[in-house]
This record gives C-alpha cells, sequence and structure tokens, in this order.
C-alpha cells in the first residue's frame, strides 16, 4: 500500500530585523549636516536656516524612530508566524504518519482479525492504536463498519451454507426419486401393480412437493399401463374370435373344394386364398397383441407343407419357387409359427421385388438344423433398411411402443423367431436382391434327435427322396442299430403280417398283384440276417420305438406300394 | 381365450398345390381313365406327384388316385396333366365297350395256341 508521503516542511525565512544603530547614526548624520549647514549659513538667515534644520531634523528623527519601532514590531509578529507554522508542519507530519499507521498497520490487523473471527469490538484494542487520537477516532468508526462487515459476512455465508446443505439435499432425493423410486414404480406398475399398492411399497421422498410428483406420475403411468393391458387385451380376445372365423371358413372352403365340381373350383380357390391371406393379417396382429397362433398342429408337418402352408398365406404366391426335397418335419407346436414366420418373410421378399420377378426359397438340411433361404432378386436393401430389418427380426422390440405401421411383419417375425429359438439373418442375395436365412433348431425338427444323423446317410442311400414311402425300410434297418429298437421293431414289424403269413406263405393285400406282394415279402426276411444283436434298452428307447413302429405301419397302410 | 381345438387337417391349401390352377388344361382325363407311370420319382418333386407315380405303378383309375390322394378331382386331374404334359405317365381310357367284335379272331387264336403246344 503506497502511503503518501508529508511533504518535507519548508525552511522560513525569518527577516532579520534593522540593527538599531542604523536610525541612529543616520539621525547623527542628519543633525552634523544640519548643523554644518547652520554655521555655513549667513548670519541673518540663521535663525530661519536653524529652525527649518532643526524642524526637519526633528521630523526626520520621529520618522526614523517609528519605522524602527514598526520594524520591530513586524519582526516579532514574524517570528511568532514562522514559529507556529513550524508547529503547524510538526503537527501534519505527525498526522501523516498516524494516517499511514492506520493504513498501514491498524487496518489490515483489524481486517485480519475481524476476518480469523474476533468481534469488531475485541479487534481495534489489539493492534498498536495509532499514535494521534485522530486517526485513532478516525480508526475506530472504520473498524467497527469492518466489524459489522464481517459479520454480515459471516452471516451470509452460514445462509449460503444452509441453502447449499439444502440444495443438495434436494439434488440427493431427486436423484434417488428419478434414479430409485420412480424405475421401482414402473417396474412394479409394469408387473401389474395397482398404482395405490405400488405407492404403499415405494419410499416416499420427505419433500411434499416430490411426494405430490412422484403420485401424479405413478398414478398417470398405472392409468397408460391400464389402458395399455386393456386395449391388447381387448384386441387379442377380438382377434382370436376373427382368427377362429377364419379358420372355421379355410375348414369350410376346403369341404366345398371337395364337394362342388369344376365350375366353381377356381372361385373357391380365390376364396381360399384370400381367406388365408385374412389369417396371415389377424395372426399377424394377434401375436403382435400377445395373443396366439390361429392354428395348432398336434402332429409333425413336413416341410414341403410348411413351405406351402407358408407361400398359401402370401398375395404373390404364385412368384415363389420352392425348392425343397428335405423329408424333415417341424414338430407340432412349432409348425404353426415356423409356417407365419416363413410367410413374412416371403411376403417381404415378394412385396420389395419387382412383381415379374421370381422368389426362390431353398431348404438345406444341416446338422446345426434346418436352414431356409428366401432369395429375392428385388433391390438390394440399404444399408440403414437392413440394419432395421436386423434389429426388428432380432426379437428385441417387444414393445408394441416401437412398431411402425407398416413394418409389423418383421416384429412379429423377431417374436417368433426368440419365441422358438431360430435365428433370421439378412444377406445381400447373388441374385441381386436380398436373401433372408432362417435357421431352425434341431429341437423344432420332429425327431430330430434320432433323424438329424441319418439324414446324410439317408440321402446318399436314397438319391431320389420319395418321402413317405421308399425311405421307410430303410430307416427300419436303421434305426434296428439303435438301442431297444430291435426287438420292438421285429415283433412291431409291419411288412411281416401284411405281406407273409408266419408260415412264409406270401400274402396279396388288396388292390396289389402278387409279384409285387412277394417282392415286398423278400424285404423284411432279408433284413434280419443283418441286423447286430439287440443291445440294451432302456423303457423310453423302447417306447420311442414303439412308436416309431406304429408310425411305420400306419404309412405303410396308407402308402404301401411294393418294393 | 378360449382353447381352440387342435387342427387335424393339413396346411397345404389347394391353390398351393396346383400353383393357382384352378382347371386342367387339356381334358385327357376323366374319371375312370386309367393312368400308368413311366418313371420313378426323382427328387425334388412335388410330393403329391411322388405319389401319384408311386400309385401308378399298377394302372389305377383317377378317381382312384384322387381318393387316395384325399384331393378333389379337379386338382389331380391337374397334377396327372402335369405328369402327362412331362411323360412320367400315360393314360389310357378302359375298353370296357369292346367285346367281341374287338377281339383277334379264331384262327389267330389257334395259330398262337399251336405255337404254345410246339414250345
Amino acid at each position: 500500500m503506497s502511503v503518501p508521503v508529508a511533504p518535507k516542511p519548508r525552511r522560513i525565512r525569518t527577516p532579520r530585523p534593522l540593527p538599531a544603530a542604523v536610525p541612529l547614526v543616520s539621525v547623527a548624520a542628519a543633525g552634523a549636516a544640519g548643523g554644518a549647514a547652520i554655521a555655513a549659513a549667513p548670519a541673518p538667515a540663521r535663525g530661519w536656516i536653524a529652525a527649518t534644520v532643526l524642524v526637519g531634523w526633528v521630523w526626520l528623527a520621529v520618522t526614523v524612530a517609528a519605522t524602527a519601532l514598526n520594524s520591530r514590531r513586524l519582526h516579532k509578529a514574524v517570528t511568532a508566524t514562522g514559529g507556529e507554522l513550524r508547529s503547524l508542519q510538526t503537527h501534519t507530519a505527525q498526522t501523516a504518519a498516524g494516517s499511514a499507521h492506520l493504513v498501514n498497520v491498524t487496518l489490515p490487523t483489524v481486517l485480519k482479525r475481524v476476518r480469523d473471527g474476533e468481534s469488531a469490538e475485541s479487534a481495534p484494542s489489539a493492534p498498536p492504536a495509532p499514535p494521534d487520537p485522530h486517526p485513532r477516532g478516525a480508526a475506530q468508526p472504520a473498524t467497527a463498519d469492518v466489524g459489522g462487515a464481517g459479520g454480515g459476512t459471516a452471516a451470509a455465508e452460514a445462509a449460503a451454507a444452509n441453502v447449499a446443505q439444502r440444495l443438495a439435499r434436494s439434488a440427493e432425493e431427486l436423484d434417488r426419486l428419478t434414479g430409485v423410486v420412480l424405475p421401482a414404480a414402473i417396474e412394479r406398475l409394469r408387473g401389474g401393480a395397482s398404482a395405490g399398492t405400488a405407492l404403499a411399497e415405494l419410499e416416499q421422498p420427505a419433500d411434499p412437493r416430490l411426494r405430490a410428483a412422484l403420485e401424479s406420475i405413478v398414478r398417470e403411468f398405472a392409468f397408460s399401463e391400464r389402458r395399455a393391458a386393456a386395449a391388447q387385451g381387448a384386441s387379442a380376445k377380438v382377434l382370436s374370435r376373427v382368427q377362429a372365423k377364419a379358420v372355421s371358413m379355410l375348414a369350410e372352403l376346403r369341404e366345398m373344394q371337395d364337394r362342388h365340381g369344376e365350375d366353381v373350383f377356381g372361385d373357391l380357390l380365390t376364396l381360399d386364398h384370400n381367406t388365408s391371406q385374412l389369417g396371415l393379417l389377424t395372426d399377424r396382429l394377434a401375436l403382435l397383441m400377445g395373443g396366439r397362433a390361429s392354428r395348432a398342429w398336434n402332429k409333425p408337418i413336413v416341410m414341403e407343407s410348411i413351405l406351402r402352408g407358408a407361400v398359401g398365406r402370401i398375395a404373390a404366391y404364385q412368384r415363389v419357387r420352392l425348392h425343397s426335397s428335405s423329408t424333415a418335419s417341424v414338430a407340432g407346436y412349432a409348425a404353426e409359427g415356423v409356417m407365419h414366420l416363413l410367410a413374412e418373410l416371403m411376403d417381404n421378399a415378394a412385396n420389395f421385388s419387382p412383381p415379374i420377378d421370381e422368389v426362390h426359397v431353398y431348404v438345406e438340411e444341416r446338422t446345426a438344423g434346418l436352414v431356409v433361404t428366401i432369395e429375392d432378386s428385388g433391390l438390394k436393401m440399404a444399408d440403414a433398411a437392413l440394419r432395421r430389418a436386423e434389429e426388428a427380426v432380432a426379437g428385441r422390440f417387444h414393445d408394441l411402443a416401437h412398431l411402425q405401421s407398416t413394418r409389423l411383419g418383421l416384429v412379429v417375425v423377431g417374436l417368433l423367431a426368440a419365441k422358438y429359438n431360430m435365428s433370421v439373418s439378412f444377406r445381400p442375395s447373388s441374385r441381386g436382391g436380398t436373401g433372408v436365412v432362417v435357421l431352425f433348431p434341431p429341437q423344432l425338427l420332429h425327431q430330430s434327435r434320432t433323424l438329424a444323423p441319418e439324414q446324410p446317410a439317408h440321402r446318399e442311400a436314397e438319391p431320389a427322396p420319395r418321402p413317405p414311402v421308399r425311405p421307410l425300410p430303410q430307416q427300419d434297418v436303421r434305426r434296428d442299430t439303435r438301442p431297444g429298437a430291435h426287438g420292438a421293431q421285429r415283433s412291431e414289424r409291419p411288412g411281416g403280417p401284411r405281406v407273409a403269413t408266419p408260415g412264409g406263405l406270401p400274402v396279396r393285400p388288396p388292390g396289389r398283384t402278387m409279384a409285387a406282394a412277394d417282392r415286398g415279402r423278400s424285404g423284411p426276411e432279408e433284413v434280419p440276417a443283418d441286423r447286430p444283436a439287440p443291445p440294451a434298452r432302456d423303457a423310453g428307447a423302447q417306447f420311442g420305438a414303439f412308436h416309431r413302429a406304429r408310425k411305420a405301419r400306419d404309412d405303410r397302410d396308407r402308402y404301401d406300394t411294393g418294393q | 381365450m378360449t382353447r381352440r381345438p387342435v387342427d387335424l387337417g393339413d396346411p397345404d391349401r389347394l391353390y398351393t398345390v396346383t400353383g393357382g390352377r384352378s382347371r386342367a388344361d387339356d381334358e385327357k382325363f376323366d374319371l375312370v381313365t386309367l393312368v400308368v407311370s413311366e418313371c420313378r420319382p426323382s427328387p425334388g418333386m412335388q410330393s403329391e406327384h411322388v405319389r401319384i407315380l408311386e400309385l401308378c405303378e399298377r394302372p389305377i383309375a383317377v378317381v382312384e388316385i384322387s381318393a387316395e390322394l384325399r384331393l378333389p378331382v379337379t386338382v389331380v386331374r391337374i397334377l396327372l396333366g402335369d405328369l402327362l404334359s412331362t411323360g412320367r405317365i400315360t393314360a389310357r381310357h378302359p375298353r370296357a365297350g369292346r367285346s367281341l367284335v374287338d377281339l383277334p379272331d379264331s384262327s389267330l387264336l389257334e395259330e398262337v395256341l399251336l405255337g404254345l403246344r410246339n414250345l
């Protein structure tokens, strides 16, 4: 802090008084000169001149005396004034020093102490007081003011700390509300709890405003949830009736197709096709709404029927070419879902390819399961569209809120794929369009546990797969190598009693020539020679063998044409 | 939600079996036309074609095929038309109406008998 330095007191020159001899000498000189003048003067004029000189001398002497007197008085006055000035200068210097002390030492000390928390009253006593009473007097109110200000600052700081604490508490409460309480509330509400239950179970925030906000949010959300659930339930219910109606219409149409002749057959087929498309639409909505598919099959459905059942549900079914020589069957519980999934994908492929181009569907059997590829030759999907489609079929978008009105099909595909553990992936097609690859896990395939390893061998042994009839005896032979199959197969051997008596005589079934019956008879007789010894078996395998044998016999009853 | 009865039918619709056709191209097949397969089924064929070829290993009437396949006659005729156009089956009408006039004359039969005896 710069302190103005007190100006150095100027030296005051005191005028010296004239020495007292000077007027006296001048008066004496004047007297001498007057005497000389009187002496020199002619006698007649001597008296007049003497009088004049005397008068002049007296005047001079009086004037000189008065001047000396004045001078002396003035000198005294000047001396007194100079002393006073000096004392004033000294005083000014002292005041300046006191001020400097006040500014430099006292006030900072006072401020420091006040800041350190001492009271305003005790503060000024501590620092060395300025020596001068005036600065001290000036310092007192200043320290008091500073002390007051310091006290105000402390109060303000305390208030600010209080406010900050409250703010932090509020923020923490708000964080807790948004981070913990609301998610918990939403989870409970989604789980079906009512607003009251959810609120009662939740930890309520202390702030009444937050409490009110939480309650209104929870009530509003519960209402929305209830409305959504009600809408969904009502839709599913109504749709299930529409589905049932469509299914019964299909059954009636099928019956009419049998009953009526060629003249109305085409019309019936058209109606059938339209009803099937209607079934696809209602099934799609019903699945989205959490309902079920319209049909449920209690038997495995062969792949050809699966594909045809799927392709029959789309408008452009004549543009779809099916390439399948697979004899695999899809388990009954999954057949409808699989058909719907394939129908949606075929519909997608047909809709996004030129109306003159064909959509090709290929079926391959792999060890990982069954692969169905649907390829169109339309435009390549853009990357974004491909990504959207992948996301849709990934089954992540379970929420109806993500639905777009025109993209329902792929969402249903995602739902079904997730339900049956199928994988659906898109890739650019070698034909120029988009290919969809659907992989069915082996669990979906009927009797996949026993049939899957046999498929390649079966294909090699039988280059012409003729599904129901030809493979059966061969499958029987192979099955016989499995645990438990042997005895059941022999006892239930369908061919034996059908084509030959126990004694070995040929039996001709109705509708068959004797030669054909004889040919059929040779088969089962040759087979036992190749059979290995029956291994140990358990009850499950025994039952499975029994079931297979029964099925084989049933199939033979239906399709038997002789070997 | 009421449980629906389990479906017992087939998922195939008839228009998918016929590929959308509702009428046979030719009028070659009537209910009693006899059909015989000329070859064995090949892989990748439609299952109905396969079954027809298997049924027709011996001559069989169209109506019988229809009954065996449980398909309307119209559909069977369309399918048979497919097979006929690719030469996998042959069809002929039963010759029920021919009797004495169509039989070979007795002199020919006698010659055959003589030849057989001379074997």
